[in-house]
């Protein structure tokens, strides 16, 4: 390299010092760590280790529990997808329209609201807006003269309960991606279409989505890896209850790591849940250089 | 910010001819009205219940607006044990010293990415993106383990240092100065200055709005974040806001609800301020990076 090139070279380095150390101290390495870990019995109180082999994987995957979290996690997953990028681009394609545009700014500010304050500040409202006995949502449906429903207390119903909050909480982000998205389909392919003698249906299905395909793509990801790690809201609105019927694999990792102080078995939990995300990613990316464009 | 002077615009489209109301879009906007007042009756409900005398709160039917101004429940939140105002500082104090930290990691990376040729430049722009595939909570176990040796658990660095590995902030940065001409820098570096000058003099003041929707993003984030410091803190002088709710919220035998509520609107009214400030840096970024991620 000539002097130029290394002075450029230093420089670059001294610039990404910063960064990388960040990035190598709080994300690489405590991704190794999480792999470490799992082959590992940790003790809890000195951080003593000891090498076990495959112990801890075959004590988590033989645990029943393990596989109910999971079992729960994928059922949040499946309920959450279908109403937020459902109902994300329902809402999209109705504001995808000539709207005045003060209308425009509030709908958009309301929409996007709870996307940025925190499930764990939104929770408490929801979790008494939920109760059986006092909660708003029960009080209209007996003053409409049907028995009230155990928002959060009935097995059956306690997911749903957590899943109708992620969508209030999470559909406005979902809305705008898809807006964005439907906003960049050429009008001109629209109109070819309609004067070919397509209806609005056909049109959506056969002109907009194969348009907005990458984008919805994205959501469906962005939403399922969201969802695999869904916490906050379940802890604090049903504590996993009623049973276990909401409780998520985050929760069972942090049961095992920071209640019964197994930080091994904790770290299995996470490296499978890594695991996942990684074949959602890579599925994702196939996907879209096979099927779109 | 640009908030301010965009007012007559809106005024003089919302009467404009194009852009006024279609007869034909009236019912999806009333439709649209009516889910953007649901999106937000759990925050007027929210703070009217805050407003109610502690022992009234729980009253049916709801209240979405305040029948009338008591400031009871605040001084209940403000005068209980739990150190509210030390918890507020917290949160404020990390948000604001990760806000800053990731914003100098990120322009600093992200100058160096877009502008210097150096070796290994790809892989360790793939080492930045990892943090787009591994979300911190399941890198917790490692955290845990590496705070508790290092004797660092239960401070404020706990909650600062693995927010400052920032993703997002670098492909921000970077992406932002691929799009911007760099014959300014060629043109500084020919006259005999060198890299850091030309960092700090040409390339950092164009960086001004990406660097202000990151910051508004990282803020958010990070007064948001709930389930690293449910782990990392334990003492109620380092709690920030999501978790002393928790605290709060379980210790409920003492606190109304009227006063979670109350707590719940001190806790959030930050967010509503940067919000309002921010929404359409927030927004456009929200599509942009939705659409290249």
């Amino acid at each position: 390299m000539t002097r130029a090139a290394w002075r450029e070279q230093i420089a670059a380095m001294a610039f990404l010092t910063p960064a990388l150390i960040c990035f190598l101290a709080f994300l690489v390495a405590p991704l190794i760590a999480t792999a470490v870990f799992c082959l590992m019995e940790i003790d809890r109180f000195t951080f003593g280790m000891t090498y076990v082999g495959l112990d801890n994987f075959r004590y988590v995957f033989e645990d029943a529990r393990f596989w109910k979290t999971f079992l729960n996690t994928f059922q949040f997953i499946a309920m959450a997808v279908v109403g937020n990028v459902g109902l994300g681009l329902l809402l999209a394609g109705l504001l995808d329209r000539a709207l005045p545009s003060a209308l425009r700014y509030f709908l958009r500010l309301a929409y996007f609201l709870p996307v940025l304050i925190a499930t764990a500040f939104v929770s408490y409202i929801w979790k008494f807006l939920f109760d059986f006995d006092l909660g708003a949502i029960n009080y209209y449906i007996r003053l409409l003269g049907l028995p009230p429903v155990g928002w959060l207390t009935d097995t059956r119903i306690a997911m749903a309960s957590v899943v109708i909050m992620d969508v209030w909480k999470h559909v406005g982000f979902f809305m705008l991606i898809l807006l964005a998205a439907l906003q960049d389909v050429p009008r001109e392919l629209r109109e070819a279409a309609q004067v070919d003698g397509a209806g609005p249906v056909r049109i959506f299905v056969s002109v907009t989505i194969p348009c907005i395909a990458p984008a919805l793509l994205f959501c469906v990801a962005y939403a399922t890896i969201g969802g695999l790690q869904v916490y906050d809201s379940m802890r604090i609105l049903t504590n996993g209850g009623p049973g276990d019927a909401t409780r998520s694999v985050v929760m069972y990792m942090f049961s095992e790591a920071f209640g019964a102080g197994e930080l091994a078995l904790g770290a299995v939990s996470a490296f499978t849940l890594l695991i996942v995300i990684a074949v959602i990613v890579a599925a994702q990316m196939w996907i879209s250089r096979r099927w779109i464009r | 910010m640009a908030a301010a002077p965009r007012r007559p615009e809106y005024w003089n489209r919302l009467f404009s001819a194009t852009q006024a109301l279609h007869w034909r879009n009236l019912p999806v906007c009333i439709a649209l009205t009516a889910g953007a007042v649901v999106m937000l009756l759990p925050f007027l409900w929210m703070f009217s219940a805050s407003m109610r005398p502690t022992g009234e709160a729980y009253q049916l039917p709801p209240n979405f607006l305040p029948d009338r101004i008591s400031a009871d429940a605040y001084l209940k939140v403000l005068n209980s044990p739990i150190p509210f105002l030390r918890m507020y500082a917290n949160s404020l104090l990390v948000a604001a010293v990760t806000t800053a930290g990731v914003a100098l990691t990120s322009a600093t990376a992200g100058f160096a990415f877009a502008r210097l040729k150096f070796r290994g430049k790809s892989t360790l722009f793939a080492l930045c993106l990892v943090g787009f595939m591994v979300p911190p909570s399941l890198l917790l176990v490692p955290l845990f383990f590496g705070f508790a040796a290092t004797g660092i658990l239960d401070s404020i660095w706990a909650l600062i240092l693995p927010g400052l590995a920032s993703s997002l902030g670098v492909f921000m940065m970077r992406q932002f100065m691929l799009n911007q001409p760099r014959e300014l820098e060629e043109a500084a570096l020919i006259d005999g200055a060198n890299y850091l000058q030309v960092f700090l003099k040409v390339s950092l003041p164009q960086m001004g709005p990406p660097i202000a929707a990151l910051s508004i993003i990282t803020f958010t984030q990070s007064w948001n974040n709930f389930v690293l410091p449910l782990v990392l803190t334990r003492k109620a002088e380092t709690m920030t806001l999501p978790v002393g709710l928790l605290s709060l919220a379980d210790a409920y035998g003492d606190f109304s609800l009227a006063a979670l509520m109350a707590a719940v609107t001190m806790a959030v009214t930050p967010l509503f301020i940067v919000f309002l400030i921010g929404q359409r840096f927030i927004i456009e970024s929200v599509t942009h990076s939705g659409l290249k991620g």
